[in-house]
């Protein structure tokens, strides 16, 4: 089955900076949140979202994670 | 919601009739628990292990607060988690048994995990307080259940011949006992919706067809039109049969029984 990787990003709390904190590869945007609660949950997080890979595009360079969309079929 | 029922009063008809309940809800979410953590090895991908362990961790927790509600109805909570053989124990008995293979398990967390948020939110809604303290916090849990077990149901059953056809399989198995299991109708269930504690089969059935309708169409399930089972043990508020040797080992933590401090 084809999975999309996805960006997690949290806070700790109300006001804290929204961090990278890791990825996840899921079915879709619903499963993708499951993951990225139940992988990532070394911390009581404020807030937390997902962000599809192929979704954030890079400003000043063109090698690494974020220039590449590779597991995205969407 | 009408005034909570005052426990000491309880005719006891009406106690023994809550302590199934209780005692039905926290088996079944604790050999839930089981189930999911049979997968955390052998799920698809590590993310959905991780998924899965962390639903064991839910239900695991979920049924220790509900064991704990027994200490209003005067019952031992230690005795009915750790001394109590395969016989007393009053799970959902679809869950008798480890689940063959993955489809059945997301099935599972559709029909049975679903089927069990559907009763924990009318016991919520109800007359018994600890219920309507401890368990709008399980339910916001359930929420991610949900949408795990939701959206694997509809990626299988529109993926292969093979995975289309395990999950109609576990469905057809799983839905008859489900059904059976909402929609008792007999003496304690009739105590319960008097007192207030929780609604009636009908509403229950319906509440849970209407949860579970569009996701099970996906696999061209209807499930207004599956008939409930028959086999029912009134004492149990389940059906007959009983878990299998190796889970209730494992449920009542025999395995250093020696080590286990209170």
């Amino acid at each position: 089955m084809i999975e999309i990787t996805y960006d997690v990003f949290a806070r700790k709390k109300r006001g804290c900076t929204l961090h990278h904190i890791g990825y996840v590869d899921a079915l879709d945007d619903e499963t993708a949140k499951v993951y990225a609660w139940t992988t990532y949950d070394e911390e009581n997080w404020f807030e937390m979202c997902v962000v599809r890979r192929s979704q954030i595009i890079p400003v000043n360079r063109d090698e690494g994670p974020f220039a590449k969309t590779s597991g995205d079929a969407a | 919601m009408s005034a909570p029922i005052s426990v000491e009063a309880l005719s006891s008809e009406g106690r023994a009739a809550l302590e199934r309940l209780v005692v039905g809800l926290a088996d079944s979410k604790r050999i839930m628990g089981i189930r999911y953590s049979d997968w955390v090895v052998g799920a698809p991908s590590i993310e959905t292990g991780i998924a899965t362990s962390s639903m064991t961790q839910d239900e695991w927790g979920h049924a220790r607060l509900l064991y704990a509600m027994l200490k209003h109805l005067g019952v031992d909570p230690v005795e009915v988690e750790h001394n109590r053989g395969a016989d007393e124990y009053a799970n959902l008995s679809l869950l008798d048994e480890q689940f063959e293979n993955w489809a059945a398990l997301v099935t599972a967390m559709v029909v049975l995990d679903g089927a069990l948020s559907v009763v924990l939110r009318g016991f919520s809604e109800g007359t018994f307080e600890p219920a309507g303290l401890r368990v709008p916090k399980m339910l916001a849990e359930e929420q991610f259940h949900v949408s795990l077990g939701f959206a694997w149901y509809r990626r299988l059953a529109a993926a292969s011949d093979e995975a289309r056809s395990l999950l109609r399989d576990a469905t057809d198995a799983q839905l008859p006992a489900t059904l059976a299991w909402l929609g008792a109708d007999d003496a304690p269930a009739k105590v319960l919706v008097e007192l207030g504690v929780m609604p009636t089969a009908t509403a229950l059935t319906t509440s849970f067809q209407e949860s579970v309708g569009d996701v099970l169409a996906s696999c061209d399930v209807d499930v207004g039109a599956v008939e409930p089972a028959s086999d029912w043990d009134s004492a149990r508020g389940r059906a007959t049969g009983r878990p299998d040797a190796e889970s209730v080992e494992r449920a009542r933590g025999d395995r250093n029984r020696s080590l286990f401090v209170e």
